[in-house]
């Protein structure tokens, strides 16, 4: 594919789906919209959204990739999916083009977290994934927030104002809500408990983490690499640096477009 | 020591169990050795009669999900704890941890202290039979603990003798004797001293040298017989289950909306921990520990009688409802716990024979006042009768 | 009754008309043949009072008592639950032996007598287990006496005793086999194979069918054949055999030309092997003459060898042993020439078959594709299919890269 070749890369996750549109190395636009029950529905809005942005139509794209755990069940005739690749492999991809230096990626998405270790072309070297009982941190993040009445945006920044560690039980999401909320009635300032959440949801993922080596340097990527308080605490749970891509939660659907020619 | 009153001595147990590591480095500061131990099934007279005092690991109740990638997610939370804090090493300062093959929950605690944690030098298993009541359990343990008296011996660098293990099985009887003593005034209406408090007592206990504990024991136990009432009678209320260090709930049992009394805990960090004694003045020692401990309440992961299948712990538990009377049951125990939630089935329909109400929390890292409380309250308006 | 993982010779002393029913291959068929059935029976299980975290078979057995059937592999399902004359089982875990405690409750108070085999690394060679176990077993013999009312007879005791010890050997034999390339049986010919020795390893019939099986296996390896020629990735499988969800995971991996030639569970429940020696684990088959020329002249010589023989297989040694789970590891991806591990924790298990996996990656994450998913024996609501099925991609994925060089 030449340099004039506009793609369109779609992460379909559990939660949310992206698209980015990409002319060989530029970032053109991008979208997002919440997946719901129609995948193809979403898959198209986001699309639709992402075209917006760039102000072309559908139809000047050269292809559409996809990527993310719904990604085969959106080759539907009215998108034209060009090919697709697991999450894992555009997660390195997509990584890799965002920080030339970057050998490991943290992916902490809505419903599945995952370490990535590539070389420098982005190959795969080795991939964690989370186990079953630390599925849906990032679920969990928007519920507990709806359940406070906050956005997620909002309970980051209050976690960022608590004074004292508090302890939460933690066996899985669902006793971590009612533990939140029985704190929150024992008059627990809401900040600590926030922060708390925050804590729990980022030693889930870096309890993983040690299984694996990490090799340097460490971004991390997905929805929740953009709330400071979660990713706070990682540096000092697998005891190494780490840094956050920009635009993390799109890190998957540029490596998508990567994976097939782009970035060039 | 000086003559307290008895709330100053309940004080200082209180504070032993809140601050168990500077205890156990005020013990080293006085040149004790130390050996944690993991679990009851520990024959701890053993390490006592070489000068080594057993300190009981127990709980830090921090939040952490570190030990997920060492432990399983359905392991109790009191194994993850404990496994924690060996990673964390907070317990470093031991000169030895030793356990019991017991239950595999906290046999994996252990094995994480052995691999990551920097134990594996400084460790024991000490095989253990898995159903108590077999036969030849006893014989087996008397080998076993043979072995770890070897053991013992080596790492302390002096021989133990039999007058060691005498005056060790003296020490540990009379510290039995006097918990069983402090525990029978909550069989009263209107006690010195209340349940969470025994609770607390009975906790530091497991974490002191037992001589020290004695001595405090015996104060307190005197201020006691000579002081009234403390609490007027109220709904009173057993506990029977597993683990659990949190003194948080004993507390919350006594603070409902309602009055009550905490009058009796069957559970390992109770009274399953004291309730027997070993045989004195006879000429096998390890024999007599071994068979002492076989006398043990059983733990539900070791009760399974050979040609019955009875489970020896209920016959103590009725025991106890007959002479403490309870108005109802708080089945307390770890979440994930394989063995306990097995026994409540059983139980159960045995408390309702007997008409005594029940109701089941389960533990975790952290208690969820507000619905233990809610749960609680909803147990006692169900003894009392209470109509909405 | 009871279960497998005990010792059934003993039960064949009481005479010829002794049948038997295995805990965990009734309840692992069960659910592999009446999966809804499955459901309603831990279902029942549950509403009775057992936790959700329970082991799963368990509670599927129980649930059958609960409701008062029973599914036979005929494709039945009778109602009214057999009452067993005794049960005869072992305590490998926690709850295990308290399955039947609760069991034996249920039906009105069932004779029941638990061996308790300790287990772990090297247990054959400790002489205190070894003589633990023989002890409880001598007083089971008398108890069995007592219960049923029978004389107890030596003679059928010892033939079933070196049946058991002999199929136990042969099973080792053909699964030692797989060590060759191709591999000449894949897991799920393992897993069709294995169940008569579970379910009852004393008889003739057993023995001969396993004679047979390994007559016919060394004929494969000697010819190069093999049930699944197209071998490009040789996986060695730390898992109990699921019935849900295991089909659809072998599918994934045999379109990739990935087959499970090694694992623990199905190779080490009922089969032995060499073991430990110099601490280091060797799969190498025992020799089926030895079983023959066993000396079991007398009932204590042939508990012992029974002992000896049931310790030292390799679940029995690493359901308690992490390190020898470890070394077990270690050496079968290193035997079986392993191209990656895949780990399927057992969410029902409370035994090393669960832990003991997690600790596997941590082992072997930086050596070979080392992939982990989540299952359970029976209990479909505990296996996130899509997810394990994801998983099973990526491993697959990560075997074709570290074949080119990359993972």
């Amino acid at each position: 594919m030449n340099n004039d070749n506009i793609l369109a890369g779609l992460d379909v996750g559990h939660v949310n789906t992206k698209a980015m549109i990409m002319r060989g190395q530029e970032i053109l636009g991008y979208g997002t919209v919440r997946t719901g029950f129609d995948v193809v529905a979403a898959a198209q809005t986001a699309l639709n959204h992402a075209l917006d942005n760039v102000g072309i139509s559908g139809g000047e794209l050269a292809g559409i990739v996809t990527t993310g755990i719904f990604r085969d069940m959106i080759k539907v005739p009215s998108l034209d999916v060009t090919g697709t690749e697991p999450e894992y492999v555009a997660d390195a991809k997509g990584a890799l083009f965002l920080n030339k230096n970057s050998r490991t990626v943290i992916d902490v998405g809505g419903n599945t977290h995952k370490a990535i270790r590539y070389d420098q072309n982005g190959n795969l070297l080795d991939v964690i994934q989370n186990d079953k009982c630390a599925d849906g941190l990032g679920i969990f993040y928007t519920t507990i927030a709806k359940a406070v009445g906050l956005s997620e945006q909002e309970m980051s920044e209050l976690a960022l104002k608590s004074t004292k560690d508090v302890s939460i039980a933690i066996q899985c999401v669902l006793s971590a809500e009612a533990e939140a909320i029985d704190l929150m009635c024992q008059g627990i300032d809401i900040a600590d408990v926030a922060n708390a959440i925050s804590r729990f949801i980022v030693e889930r993922v870096a309890a993983m983490c040690t299984y694996m080596s990490l090799t340097k340097e460490i971004v991390v990527a997905g929805g929740l690499a953009k709330s400071q308080a979660v990713i706070r605490h990682l540096p000092s749970l697998i005891k190494q640096d780490v840094s956050v891509l920009d635009l993390p939660e799109y890190v998957g659907a540029i490596g998508a477009v990567i994976s097939y020619g782009g970035g060039k | 020591m000086t003559k307290k009153g008895s709330n100053a001595i309940i004080e200082h147990f209180r504070h032993t169990t809140e601050n168990t590591h500077e205890y156990a480095k005020s013990l080293q500061g006085k040149g004790q050795l130390l050996a944690g131990y993991m679990c009851t099934h520990v024959p701890e007279e053993i390490l006592y009669a070489a000068g080594i005092i057993p300190v009981r690991i127990l709980s830090s109740h921090v939040s952490q999900a570190m030990t997920r990638s060492y432990i399983h997610e359905t392991y109790c939370s009191f194994s993850h704890d404990c496994a924690y804090q060996g990673l964390q090493h907070n317990y470093d300062y031991l000169d030895l941890i030793v356990t019991s093959s017991s239950c595999l929950h906290m046999s994996e605690a252990f094995n994480v202290w052995v691999r990551f944690a920097g134990f594996e030098q400084k460790s024991f298993l000490i095989p253990y039979p898995h159903i108590i009541q077999t036969k030849p359990a006893a014989a087996f343990m008397e080998e076993s603990f043979g072995e770890f008296k070897q053991f013992v011996e080596e790492l302390s660098k002096k021989s133990i003798t039999d007058d060691d293990l005498e005056r060790a099985i003296k020490v540990y009887n009379h510290n039995r004797r006097l918990l069983k003593r402090l525990w029978e005034f909550l069989r009263r209406d209107n006690p010195p001293i209340t349940g969470p408090e025994v609770a607390t007592v009975t906790l530091a206990s497991q974490v002191m040298d037992k001589q020290e504990c004695n001595q405090m024991l015996e104060q307190l136990i005197q201020r006691l017989e000579a002081e009234s009432g403390k609490a007027p009678p109220g709904v009173r209320l057993m506990v029977t289950g597993g683990a659990c260090d949190d003194l948080g709930i004993f507390d919350l049992i006594e603070h409902l909306n309602y009055t009550t009394n905490l009058i009796f805990i069957d559970s390992c960090t109770a009274a399953r921990y004291f309730w027997f004694e070993v045989s004195e003045d006879r000429p096998d020692k390890l024999e007599a520990i071994a068979e002492g401990y076989i006398g043990r309440i059983p733990c539900p992961a070791k009760d399974n009688v050979p040609g019955t299948g009875e489970k020896k712990r209920f016959r103590f538990i009725q025991q106890f409802i007959e002479d403490f009377k309870p108005d109802g049951v708080v089945f307390l125990y770890q979440r994930f716990c394989s063995p306990q939630p097995m026994d409540i089935v059983a139980l159960k329909p045995i408390l309702d024979k007997l008409g005594i109400p029940s109701t089941e929390l389960e533990l975790d890292t952290t208690l969820p006042i507000i619905q233990f409380r809610t749960q609680l309250e909803a147990l006692v308006e169900i003894i009392k009768g209470v109509t909405p | 009754m009871g279960s497998t993982w005990s010792l059934l010779a003993p039960l064949k002393g009481l005479g010829e008309d002794v049948h038997l029913l295995g805990g965990e291959p009734h309840a692992a068929s069960t659910a592999g043949t009446f999966p809804e059935e499955s459901r309603e029976d831990i279902s029942a299980a549950e509403t009775a009072g057992l936790g959700f975290h329970s082991c799963s078979y368990l509670k599927l057995f129980v649930g059958e008592v609960v409701r008062d059937k029973i599914a036979i592999t005929d494709r039945t399902i009778k109602e009214g639950y057999p009452k067993p004359d005794l049960i005869w089982t072992t305590h490998l875990c926690s709850q295990h032996s308290k399955w039947y405690q609760e069991v034996s409750r249920r039906l009105g108070g069932i004779p029941m007598y638990a061996i308790d085999m300790i287990g772990g690394g090297n247990a054959e060679k400790d002489p205190k287990i070894v003589k633990y176990a023989c002890d409880q077993i001598e007083e089971g013999i008398r108890w069995l006496e007592r219960v049923t009312g029978r004389d107890f007879s030596d003679e059928l005791f010892i033939k079933a005793a070196r049946n058991e010890i002999k199929v136990l050997v042969l099973w080792g034999n053909i699964c030692a086999l797989n060590r060759h390339a191709p591999a000449p049986l894949d897991e799920r010919r393992l897993i069709a194979l294995f169940p008569p020795a579970m379910v009852d390893r004393t008889t003739d019939e057993t023995v001969r069918l396993y004679e047979a099986l390994l007559k016919e296996v060394r004929y494969m390896v000697e010819t190069g054949q093999s049930v699944v020629p197209d071998q490009r990735f040789r996986i060695v499988y730390f898992g109990i055999a699921h019935t849900y969800g295991h089909p659809e995971i072998a599918r994934i991996l045999r379109d990739a030309g990935a087959e499970i030639v090694a694992s623990v569970y199905t190779f080490g429940t009922c089969g032995n092997f060499r073991g430990f020696e110099n601490g280091k684990w060797s799969w190498d088959p025992l020799d089926p003459a030895w079983a023959d020329e066993l000396d079991l002249s007398t009932r204590r010589d042939a508990i012992s060898a029974l002992v000896k023989i049931a310790l030292g297989w390799p679940t029995w040694q690493g359901v308690r042993s992490y390190w020898a789970l470890e070394q077990m590891a270690r050496a079968m991806v290193t035997e079986y020439k392993a191209d990656g591990l895949l780990l399927a924790p057992s969410r029902s298990c409370e035994t090393d078959f669960r832990n003991g996996y997690i600790a596997m990656q941590r082992i072997f994450k930086n050596q070979i594709p080392t992939v982990e998913y989540d299952t359970d024996q029976v209990d479909v609501r505990k296996m996130d299919l899509p997810g394990s099925q994801r998983k099973t991609e990526l491993f697959v994925h990560l075997m074709e890269a570290h074949k080119k060089g990359g993972a």
